[in-house]
């Protein structure tokens, strides 16, 4: 029993809640573009840090601790709002202080060393400045396996809401656009060597995708009373075989759906990428003919937690879904109650995670 | 709540390739601290390291390991990995039976090459070998496939305390009902890019390190890997895809084996060690260094005691942090005498093997279990003249005692504590 209290996000399309305006939604109506292929994160003025530590702070950790730091409500602590623990998932944090780093070796030949990139460059910088920041002395971990980090997260959070019950845990995924991963990312083909800008990802039929950035944080316990959304399942698994893959979606929905019953809305991970459309389409084939379909990565870009993007997507959706989104929209008018996030990363790494929204 | 035993380890150290040279290098008080010349860093014949005494190719042969992207990380690992497979006896059939879970965990991955990624990162070519190995989560990743493992798997990095904690993540899914059994441990191998950020941070020590000691000057760098096998008593795992699958159930999970055979997991095998307690916090005072009083591990080690159901006086001896970096000592040594007023007899293995980094919370963890299972302590190296106004002393010689409850301690960056809590089983 894993319950969502609270949601925040930094992402490229200004998702985070500006000061009066109340709690940002995901009813973006002109979606931000990709530029030359990137979606950068639109940052705010992260008010609530102070500047000398500002300033030595990496995109990734700026993005996660602003994110946790914006979290309604959190200036009026109460149990609920107050975690005991911190958990982050990361696929890529560091990456870009690492390179930073590297360079000063070989560039002063190991001469002497300033030490602030290599301690930003841990990837528990995010999680660590967090738990600085706001004195908690608690649980503190971070993940970092890849395509499979926030998900990690998201199980380890299930488990201490079952261990600690009354506990609350403030779980999310961040990572950033570093130009040198996304160089070696881009040799490897995963991003579209064609510029995209006026197309549609979706139907560029060709490999790679666009890359992404952004930081989604949840409050998270055992306790159903004002929750947004309850977690009802999340599974990891890496696999290429399809019909693996197939099966595994299958005892997933089984094990966590009334029996006959299956979800109101697949979100799912497309990505652009014709060569993962196939595994999408697996999942898609498996959903109702009244299952809504919808997607989301021409919001976020792809990245290693894009999932935790889609999280905070499918629990702040407006009740009518925006044009852009739908894949497809059965005839039948649909309350989204039931979601299904389907994601991959580069093929072999892939998540459910069930959703099923207080209404 | 199942209780969690250790039936298999593996380590590889800079004092020896296996479970019992490492046991023999402790016991004669033997360390494997050098002033290495093999090193690519300039550091190489200046400082000295705990460098595992197997070169990188020769360690490809020995596994047979053509692909050119495996890096020197992924090879430790999978060193350690083979040794503690082996001695817990799994088989193919258990290795893929979805209910055994990986976790693992690194600091340095695919960063142990330094110099290739950096051609790579300047480079305008198409990339080498290397691309998509410079992460963490391609070390175990690697296991995963090699073995055909079909379980969760994950890759933590809380900095030094990073293979403790997936020692007590693994632990959790076994006692969540979330898997039968957890291959749980750490790897990081020296590396330019490490030696260079902690010589950055002068806490590398010119001499052999010397924990605890009033005039020590700082730590050694080392390398290695330690992997263990977790088995529940009575392991019914959840679900024949994965474990993470049972997530939102609980306990209460409609639990279904896949294989009737790991119903009890631990059943019948050799017993190391019970994992009884641990505890994760946060010091939450400095990205780099530990608050003068030790708050997080005075917090971890409570923790665990409270998680174990023991009081300070069951603890028998502790395997400490230990780095002899002049900050970590001095919190740890407050920490230990908040807590226990008069701490039961420690020592630090740091100064056989050097600071492992990520390997060092699995690495001591095997030391644990070797003290335990043979009701013995080894030496703590290079001690002279306790800290002034704490006046704690390691134990200097090896001596046999009888060891009930051992506490191994790990702290990092970024204030990340960890302490484990290990138990001998009659």
């Amino acid at each position: 029993m894993l319950y969502i209290h609270q949601t925040s996000c930094i992402s490229p399309q200004g998702t985070y809640p500006s000061p009066g305006a109340g709690v940002a939604t995901a009813g973006i109506t002109a979606p931000r573009r990709p530029v030359d292929n990137l979606l950068r994160a639109i940052e705010p003025s992260y008010e609530g840090i102070p500047g000398s530590i500002l300033r030595r702070m990496s995109k990734s950790v700026k993005m996660g601790v602003g994110a946790a730091l914006s979290l309604p409500g959190s200036a009026a602590p109460s149990r609920v709002l107050s975690p005991q623990g911190i958990l982050i998932g990361t696929g890529n944090g560091g990456t870009e202080d690492s390179v930073k780093f590297l360079k000063q070796i070989i560039d002063y030949n190991e001469g002497l060393l300033t030490p602030g990139t290599f301690v930003q460059s841990t990837a528990n910088a995010i999680a660590s400045q967090i738990g600085l920041l706001q004195h908690n002395n608690g649980y503190n971990v971070t993940y970092v396996h890849r395509g499979l980090a926030f998900e990690s997260a998201l199980i380890d959070a299930a488990m201490l809401v079952n261990e600690h019950p009354g506990h609350s845990y403030l779980a999310g995924g961040v990572d950033e656009i570093s130009d040198h991963h996304y160089r070696f990312e881009y040799s490897e083909g995963w991003y579209k060597k064609e510029d995209l800008s006026g197309k549609d990802l979706y139907t560029t039929d060709s490999p790679g995708s666009i890359a992404g950035e952004g930081a989604a944080m949840f409050i998270l316990s055992g306790t159903p009373a004002n929750a947004v959304a309850e977690v009802k399942g999340v599974l990891t698994l890496r696999s290429e075989d399809h019909p693996t893959i197939k099966a595994a979606i299958q005892l997933f929905l089984e094990r966590h759906l009334p029996a006959g019953t299956l979800p109101d809305l697949l979100l799912s991970g497309e990505n652009g990428d014709n060569r993962g459309l196939e595994g999408y389409e697996l999942c898609e084939a498996m959903m109702a003919p009244d299952t809504t379909i919808a997607r989301f990565k021409h919001l976020c870009g792809e990245y290693p937690t894009a999932s935790a993007y889609a999280l905070w997507l499918a629990c702040n959706l407006p009740a009518v879904l925006p044009g852009h989104l739908v894949k497809w929209l059965p005839s039948k008018e649909k309350v989204y109650q039931t979601i299904l996030i389907y994601n991959q990363y580069e093929f072999s790494q892939h998540s459910l995670i069930l959703l099923e929204r207080s209404l | 709540m199942s209780r969690v035993f250790i039936t298999g380890m593996g380590i590889i150290s800079a004092v020896g390739n296996s479970l019992a040279e490492n046991r023999s290098a402790l016991k004669a008080g033997k360390a494997g601290i050098i002033l290495s010349r093999h090193l690519p860093t300039r550091y190489a014949g200046i400082l000295p390291f705990g460098e595992v005494l197997i070169a990188t190719d020769e360690l490809k042969e020995k596994f047979e390991v053509t692909d050119p992207g495996i890096t020197r990380t992924t090879l430790l690992a999978l060193h350690a990995f083979t040794e503690a497979i082996a001695d817990a006896g799994l088989t193919d059939r258990e290795l893929r039976d979805p209910t055994t879970v990986l976790v693992g965990a690194t600091t340095v991955g695919g960063m142990c090459l330094t110099d290739e990624l950096y051609r790579d990162t300047i480079g305008s070519c198409e990339g080498s070998a290397y691309l998509s190995s410079y992460d963490c989560a391609s070390v175990h990743m690697y296991l995963q496939d090699r073995y055909h493992m079909q379980g969760f798997a994950t890759t933590i990095n809380t900095a030094c305390s990073s293979s403790a904690n997936a020692i007590q993540f693994g632990a959790r899914l076994i006692r969540n009902g979330l898997a039968s059994r957890a291959i749980v441990g750490g790897t990081d191998s020296l590396a330019k890019f490490t030696i260079n950020g902690f010589n950055a941070l002068q806490i590398l020590s010119t001499g052999h390190c010397r924990p605890f000691d009033r005039d020590r000057s700082g730590l050694n760098l080392g390398e290695g890997a330690a992997f263990l096998v977790l088995e529940g008593e009575d392991a019914r795992a959840s679900d024949p895809r994965s474990a993470s699958a049972a997530v939102g159930h609980g306990r209460n999970l409609d639990a279904r084996a896949s294989d009737p055979r790991s119903a009890s997991a631990a059943a019948g095998k050799k017993i190391y060690a019970e994992l009884t307690g641990y505890c994760n916090t946060n010091d939450a005072f400095h990205p780099s260094a530990l608050s003068a009083q030790g708050n997080g591990p005075y917090l971890a080690m409570r923790g665990a005691l409270q998680s174990a159901g023991m009081n300070a006086q069951q603890i028998d001896f502790i395997n400490t942090h230990g780095t002899a970096t002049e900050n970590n000592d001095e919190a740890e040594s407050r920490a230990m005498v908040r807590l226990f007023g008069e701490p039961p007899p420690f020592v630090s293995t740091k100064s056989y093997t050097g600071h492992t980094l990520g390997a060092s919370g699995a690495i001591e963890a095997v030391f644990s279990a070797l003290s335990l299972e043979h009701q013995e302590i080894y030496a703590s190296l290079n001690f002279e003249q306790p800290i002034p106004d704490i006046g704690l002393r390691p134990v200097q010689a090896y001596g046999t005692y009888p060891l009930h409850h051992v506490m191994s301690n790990s702290f990092g960056f970024g204030g990340n504590c960890t302490s484990l809590i290990f138990s001998k089983v009659n």
